[in-house]
């Protein structure tokens, strides 16, 4: 078998190895815009720090038992905030809704930057304020 | 419409597999034989069978696991004809009962869903147990364990038929079955888990309970280095456990501890054990000696040197020169006789199903379907750099297989198995 004939058959091979790759990598772009990832619904189900003193983009998963936040240890999520109370908030988890709730904090609790003074929804994209600590709702 | 694209594409695999085999006949100066036809046959039967039971009990199955893995086995059993045709045939067998079990795999989950998996996660505990025991046990028995290259991971059964031995890797499986109870326990347990209770200076830590799981996996992957001299297979077992749970809980600590945990183990395993030290040495020094521990990595890197941009052209290498070139290092094999274009696209296609694969776990709302699909991504993922990194000296070698390239049975089973898993956990996700 001459050489040329066999060097020709493997630049065919590689072509055709290519061209498969491409089709495959047009099928996965074409996949990704579709999936139903993108379609959220309104519930989040956990909490991303976007501002403060801790750790940027630490989530805390909501469970429907819910967390209380603040600065004591003894809350289900501490967050290092001089200007969180002991005990400043709990988030609640009911039938695909989250509540939050001020649990008579100093400073206040802020949903979207208003501050509540009952208990308030809250959805996907929403920002829950405690003390200089800016957590969104993901 | 999609699972037609997905029996399009898996054809042209086959195809690619049948025109790699004709190349290699005419390599050898024979025209078009028998061999084409039987490769086109097995790779037909066997992603065929997956097709059409992905067609009929997972019809939402992501149509594009099937044809990259079509596409890696293609290329693997290409080199593996040229390397022995002895082991093609063989291989062509392993392929037509992997490609069964994948569908039977669908078959079984056809109306319980992969939840039922959910349920049996003790049974799939033990059964890994027993399956990573079984090399230790004595060669006297009828089912014993054997020794090769050095590392204690194989199993042999004398069949009383005729005397014939048949040998696996029983570890193959048993990481499937562990990735399976993994993904169960973390699915109950990843709330507790990603919940910051503690501080300890700048580190945010959880229950010290909650450790426990990580400590058992070094401890597991320790043992595993010890008894059975195998490197490769305990890294990818550490690498599954940290990585799950870093997929479970997002919290970047148990990544940390991870990589504290493998260093110390690393340093420890260099102090005390020969086999580890000759390892490193053949990494760092590949050719100081080069006719003893270093020479499979030299002659891997002789071998994807003399491969160049497009390499010689399947049969016109001398991939035979490489030790263990139809398992381990079927990597350097393609690199020689396909070059770097060659290797590129293999690397590429394993970056697909990786992509593939996260993206199933990324739209997975439950819970366990998400850390099971996220699990069976790093298996693969990780064994593939793993070695691929071992041939190209970015890491020690381990001597693991590549998943849907290498020769071997246990492996080929064990990937077909995570292409049905994926699949069927796509197919929930759109329904």
């Amino acid at each position: 078998m001459p050489a040329l004939i066999l060097n020709g058959l493997k630049i065919l091979f590689l072509v055709l190895i290519f061209l498969f790759l491409w089709q495959v990598g047009l099928a996965i772009r074409s996949h990704i815009g579709t999936g139903p990832s993108l379609k959220r619904s309104r519930g989040g189900h956990e909490l991303v720090l976007l501002r403060g003193d801790a750790k940027k983009g630490r989530t805390i998963r909501l469970r429907p038992s819910g967390h209380t936040i603040g600065r004591s240890a003894e809350a289900d999520v501490v967050i290092d905030d001089p200007y969180a109370s002991e005990l400043h908030a709990r988030v609640e988890t009911h039938d695909g809704g989250t509540l939050v709730h001020d649990l008579g904090s100093t400073n206040g609790t802020y949903v979207n930057g208003r501050r509540i003074t009952a208990p308030t929804p809250v959805g996907r994209g929403d920002t829950v304020q405690i003390g200089k600590t800016i957590l969104e709702v993901r | 419409m999609t699972r037609n694209t997905e029996a399009m594409l898996v054809l042209a695999g086959a195809t690619l597999a049948s025109l790699g085999a004709a190349m290699v006949g005419f390599a050898e100066g024979r025209w078009l034989d028998a061999t084409v036809a039987l490769t086109f046959v097995s790779f037909a039967l066997a992603f065929g069978s997956i097709h059409v039971a992905f067609r009929m009990w997972a019809p939402n199955a992501n149509p594009l696991l099937l044809p990259i893995a079509t596409f890696l086995a293609a290329i693997g059993s290409t080199e593996i004809l040229r390397l022995d045709p002895d082991l093609a045939a063989l291989q062509r067998w392993w392929l037509v009962l992997a490609g069964a079990a994948a569908a039977g795999t669908v078959w079984l989950l056809r109306s319980s869903g992969i939840a039922v998996l959910r349920r049996y996660r003790y049974l799939f505990l033990s059964a890994a147990t027993v399956l990573l025991l079984l090399p230790l046990l004595p060669a006297s028995w009828p089912i014993y364990g054997a020794v090769v290259n050095g590392s204690r991971l194989w199993v042999r059964i004398d069949l009383p038929l005729a005397g014939r031995v048949l040998s696996f890797q029983p570890g193959e499986i048993a990481k499937v079955l562990l990735t399976i109870f993994l993904a169960s326990y973390l699915a109950d347990r990843s709330e507790a888990m990603s919940t910051v209770s503690r501080k300890v200076g700048p580190f945010q830590i959880p229950e010290p309970r909650h450790l426990g799981p990580i400590v058992v996996a070094a401890g597991a992957a320790f043992v595993v280095l010890i008894y059975q001299r195998d490197l490769g297979a305990s890294l990818l077992l550490f690498a599954l456990f940290v990585g799950m749970l870093y997929a479970a809980t997002g919290r970047g600590f148990y990544l940390g501890t991870g990589l504290f945990l493998v260093t110390i183990a690393g340093g420890a395993a260099y102090a005390m054990f020969d086999h580890v030290r000759v390892r490193i040495s053949a990494w760092i020094h590949p050719f100081a000696d080069y006719t003893g521990a270093g020479y499979q990595t030299a002659q891997g890197l002789f071998a994807m040197g003399s491969g160049s941009l497009t390499g010689s052209g399947v049969g016109l290498g001398r991939p035979d020169l490489i030790p263990a070139a139809t398992t381990d290092f079927i990597f350097a094999a393609v690199a020689e006789e396909l070059g770097l274009a060659g290797s590129v696209a293999i690397i590429v296609a394993y970056a697909f199903l990786v992509t593939v694969g996260f993206g199933i776990a990324l739209r997975s709302r439950d819970r366990f379907r998400k850390y099971l699909a996220a699990g069976l991504t790093i298996l693969i993922g990780v064994q593939s750099f793993l070695i691929i990194a071992g041939i190209v000296r970015l890491f020690p070698i381990t001597g693991i297989t590549l998943p849907f390239m290498s020769y071997g049975g246990s492996s080929l089973l064990a990937s077909a198995l995570i292409v049905a898993l994926l699949g069927r956990i796509s197919h929930e996700e759109q329904t």
